[in-house]
């Protein structure tokens, strides 16, 4: 599991530096501090950026939600963000509005909340509301990455790396080349999410990236999955063989 | 040569009054005719307009009412309308139209006769002797019967006429006397003295005098009998000529006198009849200007009663408008006073605020300068121990402070409708959390035992930062109001269908049932300082009541004087679809 990248934009370093300490104790690992719109941009486009915490008050001026405006442009680039702000004035609200998915934190603010909107941040973004506050889902799925909450840490979990997910009564065991773990969200949840071109249910209780794919043996009703993992097909599922073009 | 002449003279003179009356005479039972007429067509109403006028002698109006009866289908009334033409155009002396019209009635019609007499009348009033003589005539030739209410002897006269001027003296002779004779059986003195004066005339031109003289006289005595000028006048005159032409000066002079006198008399009576005329004239055109007075009169009343109409409306619709406008002003001034008491009210309540809030901040900032003057002596004496104490006095100081500060900011925010306001769902629990964070030193510092037990599945509809200021606050009185070794929990009782019932429950002084109706009322005054130590401003409280009232929650208060107080507030649900 990696650690989620945030983008920092923040003018003033006494509050940007509490946040980089609150966010890196959180085990948040922080790619950038920029102080201007400018600085932001080039961070932005460098980096690989999970999300964005933006002061709306860049030196006076609202550029933080000008910065939001721009990357908001980009169709495929657009990453999740958080509005921070002293003041409730509604105009620069009702401005800051129009950069959907839109979460805000006043300041001051204290350790919790600042996570909390990180999380709001991503449920809203991803258009998973609800999940990391709810009892039985602790993972938001985007398009290539898994966000888990675990043990009241936000991690993230590339799609590409799973090598099969394996259900079990409400949690899903996770199976990548490094590692191994549990989330907690219901299977047909799962597979609404997950692209269908990529992974694929050979059993009642098996999801396979397709990708990972090495064997399939189908007398002895087993997948063989790279690392030798091995995973059963059954006979229910057995169709999506034939989306594979057979030698013969 | 004179004295034919003089003939001459004496009978043309005497045709018109002939014709007359001739024509009147004939009217009366004429019109008893037309009226059956006009009776039995009374549909046509242009035919009964003819025959009216026509009867009145309105020559003009008849001729205009016979000729639409003309133009319209009832061919039966066209002999009539011609003959109204006919004698309406020979009364106007157009004889040559008249003769047209007369021409134009058809044979069948039962006064054709008359046509026939009048169209002689007007050949002999031509000098056409032969032609007048030709319809006389005829009209001798018809049978008795046919001829309704014609005298012969007008027609027995007017054929001898036509004889005397043809010159065909031994046939006028006959007309004549057969004339005369009638006359004279029918009494009819008025013609008579006309046929007397012919007849004289006819033996005068022949010179037989002796024959003549008789007639004149008769004709003079006869003439005396009448009233009409004219006839006493041509008859005197004749008897002048006469008497002049025997060489009897003395009595033509006489006859000539008697003449100019019935000639003057005749002037007179013109005269009075035109001085009559004038008169008559005058008379109407007095009365006219009289009429036209009195129009004008009528038109200035008329105007004036307009104006009078008019002005009296225009002052009921200002009247109507003034206690219209009126009214409104007094509802206004109503409004406005009410807005006024209103403003006073919370112009009052924001001085209050004010010197409250200053007189707390400067007691607050006044403790930290008290504090640092402390802080510095201790730090000279290295006193270590006590400068702990005293910075965390400090620190509490500056957060009470601070938020006195930030409860009068969303103060103002929400009095002027600045602050932003979005509701969404939120997760309770979370949010209490996060609330509680911040004053767990504090309630560390009291050894207060803290609970959240809010159910995790709660989720309320609410705008963030306005629940976080409620629960701030309440969390805040609670903590001031709690003992040492106290317990705070929060926690959600068993919700409704539209409501989540967030409960902030403490141990603490709790607080009358007076205070917490006082607390309850829905009032934008600030409720009164009693403790000066513990109770602050109010600020907080009316502010959760506004915040609350916002997210269209409700707020309930359980309390219990030294056991604790209970602040319920209801927040409305989050619901998905709706």
């Amino acid at each position: 599991m990696d650690n989620i990248n945030v983008l920092i934009v923040e003018d003033t370093p006494a509050e940007s530096d509490a946040l980089v300490e609150v966010l890196s104790e959180n085990n948040y690992n922080i790619v950038g501090v920029a102080r201007t719109h400018q600085e932001a941009l080039t961070l932005f486009y460098q980096n690989t950026i999970d999300i964005v915490v933006i002061d709306v008050f860049l030196d006076g001026k609202p550029d933080g939600i000008t910065f939001a405006e721009t990357i908001n442009i980009v169709p495929d680039g657009q990453k999740p963000f958080v509005f921070l702000t002293s003041s409730k004035d509604r105009q620069i609200f009702e401005r800051a509005k129009l950069t959907k998915p839109f979460s805000f934190l006043m300041k001051p603010f204290n350790e919790l909340e600042i996570l909390y909107a990180l999380e709001m941040a991503v449920e809203k973004f991803y258009e998973q509301t609800n999940v990391f506050h709810s009892e039985d889902q602790n993972t938001v799925i985007s398009r290539d990455s898994l966000f888990i909450k675990k043990n009241k840490v936000l991690k993230k979990v590339q799609i590409k790396d799973i090598l099969y997910i394996e259900v079990e009564d409400r949690y899903c065991n996770i199976i990548t080349d490094a590692e191994k773990f549990v989330i907690l969200i219901s299977l047909t949840k799962i597979i609404q999410l997950l692209d269908p071109a990529k992974f694929c249910q050979t059993h009642r209780n098996y999801i396979v990236n397709l990708s990972k794919i090495q064997q399939i043996n189908v007398n002895d009703n087993l997948i063989i999955l790279k690392g030798n993992h091995k995973v059963t097909l059954s006979d229910k599922y057995k169709d999506f063989v034939k989306n594979f073009r057979i030698l013969k | 040569m004179v004295k034919i002449k003089h003939f001459l003279f004496l009978i043309i003179i005497s045709f018109p009054f002939l014709l007359f009356s001739q024509l009147k005479f004939d009217s009366k039972l004429f019109s008893s005719e037309i009226k059956k007429k006009a009776k039995e067509f009374n549909e046509e109403f242009n035919f009964n307009k003819a025959q009216y006028f026509f009867l009145e002698n309105n020559w003009d109006s008849t001729l205009v009412y016979s000729m639409k009866q003309l133009s319209s289908e009832n061919k039966e009334l066209n002999d009539y309308c011609h003959y109204f033409r006919a004698t309406s155009f020979n009364n106007k002396k157009l004889f040559k139209e008249a003769k047209k019209e007369f021409n134009l009635i058809s044979s069948k019609f039962k006064f054709k006769y008359k046509a026939k007499l009048a169209l002689g009348e007007i050949a002999l009033k031509q000098n056409e002797f032969r032609k007048g003589l030709k319809y006389f005539k005829e009209i001798e030739n018809l049978p008795n019967s046919s001829i309704y209410d014609l005298k012969k002897s007008t027609v027995f006269h007017n054929i001898g006429l036509c004889y005397l001027h043809l010159k065909k003296i031994d046939e006028a002779e006959k007309y004549l006397f057969k004339a005369s004779k009638l006359q004279e059986l029918e009494k009819d003195t008025l013609m008579l003295i006309g046929s007397y004066t012919d007849i004289a005339n006819l033996y005068y031109e022949q010179y037989k005098d002796a024959q003549a003289i008789p007639y004149f006289e008769k004709a003079y005595n006869l003439s005396r009998k009448v009233k009409s000028f004219e006839l006493k006048q041509n008859a005197t005159l004749n008897m002048a000529v006469v008497e002049e032409n025997r060489k009897n000066f003395p009595l033509a002079l006489t006859y000539r006198k008697e003449y100019e006198a019935w000639k003057d008399s005749l002037n007179d009576q013109n005269k009075v009849w035109a001085i009559a005329d004038l008169e008559k004239k005058f008379a109407i055109k007095q009365k006219q200007k009289e009429v036209d007075v009195l129009a004008a009169e009528n038109k200035a009343k008329k105007a004036e009663r307009n104006v009078f109409f008019i002005s009296s409306v225009l002052l009921f619709v200002m009247f109507g408008a003034g206690v219209y406008f009126y009214r409104q002003k007094a509802k206004n001034n109503k409004i406005i006073l009410a807005q006024k008491n209103q403003l006073d009210e919370l112009n009052a309540t924001k001085d209050k605020l004010f010197s409250i809030v200053s007189h707390d901040l400067r007691s607050s900032v006044n403790a930290l300068k008290t504090s640092n003057g402390k802080l510095m002596e201790n730090l000279k004496h290295k006193n270590y121990s006590e400068l702990d104490v005293l910075l965390h006095k400090n620190s509490s100081i500056a957060s009470g402070a601070y938020n006195l500060l930030d409860n009068l900011l969303n103060w103002a925010l929400l009095q002027t409708q600045q602050a932003y306001f979005y509701r969404e769902s939120l997760h309770l629990a979370t949010i209490v959390q996060h609330v509680e964070f911040n004053y767990k030193p504090l309630m560390f510092n009291k050894n207060i035992n803290f609970r959240n037990d809010v159910v995790a599945a709660d989720h309320v509809f609410a705008d963030l930062d306005s629940l976080k200021i409620i629960i701030r606050n309440f969390l805040d009185n609670a903590i001031k109001f709690s003992k040492e070794n106290g317990t705070i929990s929060i926690y959600t009782r068993p919700s409704s269908e539209e409501f989540c019932y967030l409960v902030i429950e403490d141990t603490g002084l709790g607080m009358k049932e007076s205070t917490r109706k006082e607390l309850l009322k829905e009032t934008i005054l600030l409720s009164k300082k009693q403790n000066d130590d513990i109770i602050g401003t109010g600020l907080g409280m009316q502010l959760c009541k506004s915040l609350i009232r916002k997210n269209e929650g409700k707020l309930d208060i359980e309390s219990e004087e030294n056991v604790g107080t209970r602040i319920i507030i209801a927040l409305p649900k989050f619901k998905n679809h709706g």
